[in-house]
């Protein structure tokens, strides 16, 4: 009795159809739900990034004297209150999203073209060329993400340029060991040996077999530092290290908001929330991809 | 086992050198002089000379790189351009305090995570535990720090008034005391200070514990999951034995090696939380000393900051692959 009742379940009935149908539906939700929830938050913000001049309802650095660090709904115009400038917190925040996306989605494109050839190259040729280029990315490892991005971003300066070259540098290592190892199992398939043997060069090996045969796992790894670009980026901007003011970005908005937390605690919490919902939808989209497409990298 | 350690130890030696160097010409390709942030626009040409040669900043290059490699291997990272003083002096003075928030966020960390991790894995079919609990710890993976933060010092410190705002409390009190002996000529006074010390502690702690818990229950979750698809986990199930034993005596102890490595990740996590948990609750620490520095052009300072951050993940990681010969004995090392 006690075995039967620990033991796990066997389906040994077959499903009459209704029952199979309403199974096959909510596993069908429960794989598609996150991921579409997920992609639609993504697709929402690139949108209110892209036309944050038609959104935005006043200009991000436009001063309203009458109207300082007044709280949100408080004056019609401003949705979500004023900062310390009588600056708008709705149209920074909209303005702000582009920062973030485009140093999010840029770095991971940086890191994704300067890491993968190399993994692959690594994975591929062996010998000294992969020692080198593994001990360079050990190196590279040893820093934490937002570390490595702070002392490139300081030595080069804040701007965004710098902000995506310092996160894609950073994150780069994480590609270019799992492109690596990706190719060191690929490379052993009886497909490579077999364009080897009808005469395929090693670039073309590389570029038309190992690269195609390992973009799934790549993408994913992409999808989900996308939202660890994002995190940094706000993390830098908040440390006074991002994009210099008065261009608006999330972490700079809450940044300058600390000095008001207990007068005006709105112009932090939104602009923290705002940078959440972005790191939640990337999140989502990565997470989902990751169960839908390669299951190898769920411990990431 | 001695032969992986050497071997170890002899891969983390050009590890450490080729990051202490990626610090030192990072430090120097810097915008700005830090004459010129140490004594203003202002300053005269031969005041600035001055300064530049009292900082061995007008030596070649080289001559300032395998200086500052030398004197790294003894510890000694020169004194901190803006203070003057050893820089060692100031991480030794910071990096308790560092120290006692990356472990105290820690606890926090395991104790949240770890048991949701574990739930979310055991009841992975029943929607109604495990999809609150993922949402949990995906909305603590996406909540940054910084923010989290600040949304406690709102309600607890500025609303409620329960902790303070900013500060660390008398830690270098306390460790004072112990060394002196004070500890028990004074206990009362004693458990005051480390009461205040605390009590400075909890908010801090809290936010990096609950950021850093969504790692740990994540990873928690897919190491139960990966124990309990076993087979001894079946035999165990199959020989009547009850399901609690079931997890207690075979999952736990078996998912312990998985959950070592997370001490690896944790702790390059919790390292950088801390430095923007330590701005945001303006509390001493090495990650505050680090961005400080960096606004200061310290180059001194800074340096020193990092490589003791960049040391300490290195170590940490090799005592972690020692670590897992001893939890997993099947685990030997050529």
């Amino acid at each position: 009795m006690a075995l039967a009742r620990r033991a796990e379940p066997v389906d040994l009935v077959i499903p009459r159809g209704g029952e199979e149908s309403r199974g096959a539906l909510r596993s069908r939700l429960r794989r598609w739900l996150p991921i579409g929830i997920g992609l639609s938050m993504a697709v929402v913000m690139i949108v209110v990034a892209a036309a944050a001049p038609l959104i935005a309802p006043l200009s991000p650095s436009a001063q309203f004297s009458d109207s300082v660090l007044k709280g949100p709904g408080a004056i019609e115009r401003h949705l979500l209150g004023t900062d310390e400038f009588g600056r708008d917190i709705l149209s920074r925040i909209i303005w702000g999203a582009r920062v973030s996306l485009e140093v999010g989605l840029a770095s991971v494109l940086f890191s994704f073209v300067l890491g993968v050839p190399l993994g692959i190259v690594a994975g591929v040729r062996g010998g000294p060329l992969e020692t080198a280029i593994m001990r360079c990315a050990d190196m590279l490892m040893a820093f934490p993400t937002l570390l490595l991005a702070l002392i490139i971003v300081t030595a080069l300066g804040g701007s965004l340029v710098n902000e995506i070259l310092a996160i894609g540098v950073a994150l780069t290592p994480n590609f270019l060991r799992l492109a690596r190892s990706l190719a060191l199992t690929i490379r052993d398939q009886d497909y490579i040996l077999a364009a080897r043997a009808l005469g395929g060069g090693q670039l073309r090996i590389m570029a038309r077999h190992v690269f195609p045969n390992a973009l799934y796992a790549l993408v994913v790894l992409a999808s989900l530092y996308i939202a660890t670009a994002i995190r940094t980026e706000a993390g830098l901007s908040f440390l006074g290290l991002g994009v210099p003011p008065p261009t608006p970005s999330w972490g700079n908005i809450l940044s300058e908001g600390r000095q008001y937390i207990k007068c005006c605690p709105w112009i932090t919490t939104f602009s923290g929330l705002a940078i959440m919902v972005a790191v939640l939808a990337f999140n989502l989209v990565g997470d989902a991809l990751r169960d839908l497409l390669d299951p190898r990298l769920k411990g990431e | 086992m001695l032969q992986y350690i050497s071997r170890r130890l002899l891969v983390a030696i050009p590890m450490l050198l080729g990051a202490m160097s990626i610090v030192f010409f990072a430090m120097r390709v810097l915008p700005g002089d830090p004459c010129v942030a140490m004594m203003g626009d202002q300053a005269t040409t031969g005041a600035l000379a001055d300064c530049n040669k009292n900082l061995g900043l007008n030596r070649p290059l080289a001559v300032q790189y395998v200086d500052y490699l030398w004197r790294s291997l003894r510890l000694d990272f020169g004194n901190s351009f803006r203070q003057g003083y050893p820089v060692s002096d100031y991480i030794g003075r910071m990096f308790p305090h560092t120290f006692i928030l990356v472990m105290a966020s820690a606890v926090v960390a395991a104790l949240v995570g770890i048991p949701i991790g574990i739930i979310s894995a055991l009841k992975r079919r029943n929607p109604l535990v495990d999809y609150p609990l993922r949402i949990i710890a995906l909305l603590g993976l996406s909540m940054p720090v910084f923010w989290l933060g600040i949304l406690l010092l709102i309600v607890f410190s500025l609303r409620l008034d329960l902790f303070p705002l900013i500060g660390g409390g008398d830690l270098d009190g306390v460790l004072a005391m112990i060394s002196s002996g004070e500890v028990f000529s004074q206990p009362r006074d004693f458990l005051a200070a480390v009461a205040d010390v605390l009590h400075h502690l909890t908010l801090p702690a809290l936010a990096l514990g609950f950021t850093l818990a969504a790692t740990v229950s994540r990873l928690s979750r897919s190491a139960m999951l990966e124990v309990i698809s076993q087979d001894y986990i079946r035999t165990a199930r199959a020989k009547g034995q009850r399901e609690r034993l079931v997890v207690y005596k075979h999952a736990l102890r078996n998912m312990m090696v998985p959950l070592l490595t997370i001490i690896g990740i944790f702790v390059a996590i919790a390292l950088t939380g801390t430095v923007l948990t330590e701005t945001v609750f303006t509390r001493p620490g090495l990650g505050k000393m680090l961005v400080d520095a960096i606004g200061a052009r310290d180059y001194p300072l800074a340096q020193g900051a990092i490589t003791v951050f960049t040391m300490t993940i290195i170590v940490v990681n090799l005592v972690v692959d020692m670590l897992y010969a001893v939890v997993d004995p099947r685990i030997t090392y050529r």
